[in-house]
């Protein structure tokens, strides 16, 4: 086909320009695929990792507002009113109850941190609101791992020696105590001697002595006898017992585990292993994070105050709401933590994603004191990197692909008119021969739309390269979030409310949305540019365009 | 019998500026089929234009241009364009060859919108290359040609389509004159093989006064020939 011959020896033989119009508009669609492909990328880590509810198959969390601790709900359960700062108290070790000094101890904590515990029963209650489709009920707890040799606690307490002097002035015996004395003291000695004198009787040897406290008057005898020390406390500081007792604070979630796809962990965000089994056996879940951590393996045990779990799984949790390291079946942790039938978290999930504000405000108006979150309201408590990328491409994203674009779009325009304009004698000449506007416009609008292709292919190649680039020099972004509830309570939550952190790789996927665009635009670029060149020169009358001959 | 060019009072202005050139002005002209036709004069006497509007690469200010019998200002653009294809053939000074086609595909630049199939196409390019005596430069570039072997190229291309005139603007102007002179005897030769009219426009009056029929352009005027040559 001559068209296509001439077609391709325009290209062929006119290389330096072929090779700008391919780099200029294979950068611009490089960078429209780039940009797409980050953005994209950071749309992908943000759904994971700032959908902190949608990720556990949940539109909605209950819990109990610590503010409102009178009463709460679960008709003033033993949850509802348990003073926040009380249970938390729980976390002071008494030395003299670990054990044996010289041993090695482990001993786990488990605080409700700043999200007070309530009846489960509440969980009910939601599940039979209307527009509600299912509930589960999660415990968050803050634990604190402590761990170490028990100290010798010996107290030495060394009291001084006292002396009591008592000076008293005794009223003497009366003349009849006397006499009695007298006869006492002759009846119970009566070959010794009498000692008729001044009057008071002396005390002689060992059995006079006897004798003699024997016979003294009931009133004289008393103050011996009933002289009693002033009662005293004594205080003794012990120096503090040197230890190498090392604590370390975690969070621990009891999961539901019957409900596979909704709780504070589900199946979908195990990354490794299994999720727990639905006998709810002595099993855990570990965030990878944690147990990159702690080193911890799938099939590692962990020793919780005296029980043995195993990990059976890891998993990835969505950060916010109610995302902990350890995960145990509700059940086991309720024992292990002394709350049986107790829950800090309800999970809710509505019919339909249009009913969940309804919803939200039905739980409010039926539980007074509940603080219901949804996804929005835990999704803006996340910060981080990742939340300032996404904000940075979001902002910004469009408008670099935009300007990429229309660089591009406009490169290519500028180049085919040129192009064109340099060659109006040559379409000047194609007309003179006999060519009718149609077929010269036909032909130069054929080598845009080549150029275009080929731009377009070139762009994309150039796109997929940087993509891959990214996703293999990818920066990490993370996000942060305060877990277990994260209300700040006289400073309290502050510190049990920990940050939780989690780190994306960033990686850019290429979508072929994203490639049918930036080759669309290339070949768009390019076909509109030809052709509006082409019509102009097309357009002249051909002895006006063969005068323009240089 | 009609003419086959019948020109009436034909004028042409263009716009330079402020100023109006009048590049023809009054023309009258028959011309007959079969004829060569030299029209001389210096650069600037109207010599192009007059050859444009021939060759409906133009229309006239005023006046009529009948091309057998038909008004050319009356024609629709695609039926110029098919005038030009089927029936004229030009020829210029720049020889005006697509720079990217080689020589043989310069002439298919012509027969290909003809109609011509893909596989008669290089066949007839190459013979009419052969009858200007070029089959062998057949695929190289117009810028690995000297000028008088481009020129025998336009010539080749000009004749492809049997074209009832060529239209040659200033042939030789870029040719020395001895190429000069060869090719012009190979179009007025071939021309008359090909049963075409051939118009010719020169400056060069040795060439002119060789023609059958001499025209004299002076401001956009036809005037007497000087010195007439043998009819």
């Amino acid at each position: 086909m001559f068209y296509l011959r001439y077609l391709r020896n325009e290209l062929l033989r006119r290389r330096a320009r072929t090779i700008l119009t391919l780099l200029g508009l294979g950068l611009g669609v490089a960078l429209v695929v780039a940009i797409s492909s980050v953005s994209s990328g950071l749309d992908k880590a943000q759904r994971k990792t700032l959908d902190p509810l949608g990720g556990i198959g949940t539109d909605l969390t209950v819990t109990l507002s610590p503010q409102q601790n009178q009463g709460g709900f679960g008709a003033g359960g033993l949850g509802g009113g348990r003073d926040l700062l009380t249970a938390n108290q729980s976390a002071l070790t008494d030395l003299s109850k670990l054990g044996k000094p010289g041993t090695h101890f482990v001993h786990d904590f488990f605080l409700p941190g700043t999200q007070l515990t309530f009846r489960q029963s509440a969980a009910q209650q939601i599940a039979k609101l209307a527009g509600v489709a299912q509930v589960s009920s999660g415990l968050t707890l803050l634990a604190e791992h402590q761990e170490g040799v028990v100290p010798k606690i010996v107290a030495t307490l060394r009291t001084r020696r006292r002396t009591f002097t008592i000076t008293r002035a005794i009223a003497r015996p009366t003349a009849a105590e006397f006499a009695k004395m007298q006869t006492c003291l002759q009846k119970l000695n009566p070959q010794g001697s009498s000692t008729p004198g001044v009057g008071f009787v002396t005390p002689g040897g060992g059995a006079d002595r006897a004798a003699f406290a024997k016979c003294l008057p009931a009133r004289l005898r008393k103050l011996r006898t009933q002289f009693t020390p002033p009662q005293e406390t004594l205080r003794q500081v012990l120096n503090p017992p040197q230890t190498n007792i090392t604590t370390r604070a975690y969070t621990i979630g009891g999961v539901d585990q019957t409900h596979p796809s909704m709780g504070v962990v589900t199946a979908a965000q195990v990354t490794k292993g299994r999720f727990l089994s639905a006998a709810g056996g002595r099993e855990a879940l570990v965030s990878a994070a944690y147990a990159a951590k702690q080193k911890l393996k799938v099939g590692a045990k962990l020793d919780l105050n005296g029980k043995t779990f195993e990990v059976v799984g890891l998993v990835d949790p969505p950060l916010g709401g109610q995302s902990a390291d350890v995960y145990l079946p509700l059940k086991q942790l309720q024992a292990l933590a002394n709350e049986a039938g107790l829950a800090n978290v309800v999970l809710v999930r509505a019919e339909s994603s249009s009913q969940v504000a309804e919803v939200k405000a039905e739980i409010e108006r039926a539980l007074p004191g509940a603080q219901v979150a949804s996804s929005k309201d835990v999704a803006a408590k996340i910060t981080g990197s990742l939340v300032d990328a996404k904000n940075l491409s979001h902002d910004l994203g469009l408008v670099l692909e935009i300007l990429a674009a229309a660089a591009a779009f406009l490169l290519a325009a500028l180049l085919a008119l040129t192009s064109v304009g340099k060659r109006v004698c040559e379409l000047g000449t194609l007309k003179a021969l006999g060519w009718t506007q149609r077929m010269v416009v036909r032909q130069v609008a054929g080598e845009s739309l080549a150029t275009g292709v080929l731009g377009g292919l070139f762009g994309i190649a150039l796109g997929v390269l940087a993509a891959l680039a990214v996703d293999a020099f990818g920066p990490s972004l993370s996000a942060s979030a305060s877990t277990g509830g994260g209300t700040s309570l006289f400073g309290l939550g502050a510190e049990t409310a920990r940050k939780a952190t989690s780190t994306v790789s960033l990686d850019a996927p290429v979508g072929i949305a994203i490639l049918a665009i930036g080759f669309a635009l290339a070949l768009l670029g390019g076909l509109i540019a030809g052709t509006a060149g082409a019509l102009r020169a097309a357009r002249l009358r051909p002895a006006d365009a063969l005068r323009q001959m240089e | 019998m009609t003419a086959l060019y019948s020109l009436e009072s034909v004028a042409k202005l263009f716009q330079r500026g402020p100023s109006t050139v009048r590049a023809l002005d009054g023309v009258d002209l028959e011309i007959e089929p079969g004829e060569i036709v030299a029209i001389e004069g210096p650069s600037g006497s109207g010599k192009t234009t007059l050859l444009q509007l021939l060759g409906a690469l133009d229309r006239p200010s005023a006046g009529r241009v009948f091309f057998e019998g038909r008004d050319l200002a009356t024609l629709p653009d695609h039926e110029l364009a098919a005038l030009r294809l089927r029936s004229f053939g030009f020829v210029f000074q720049q020889f005006n060859l697509i720079p990217t086609l080689t020589a043989v595909e310069n002439v298919e630049a012509k027969l290909a919108p003809t109609g011509v199939t893909d596989r008669d196409l290089r066949d007839r390019a190459l013979a009419l290359l052969a009858e200007v005596g070029l089959v062998e430069r057949a695929i190289h570039l117009p810028g690995h040609l000297s000028g008088g072997e481009q020129q025998r190229v336009a010539i080749a291309r000009a004749l492809s389509v049997e074209p009832r005139v060529v239209l040659a603007d200033e042939p030789t102007g870029n040719l020395d004159t001895t190429t000069g002179a060869e090719t012009i005897e190979l179009l007025t030769g071939l021309a008359a093989e090909h049963g075409s009219t051939v118009i010719v426009a020169t400056h060069d009056v040795g060439l002119a006064s060789r023609a059958p029929r001499r025209l004299a352009m002076r401001d956009g005027r036809l005037v007497e020939a000087p010195a007439p040559a043998a009819a």
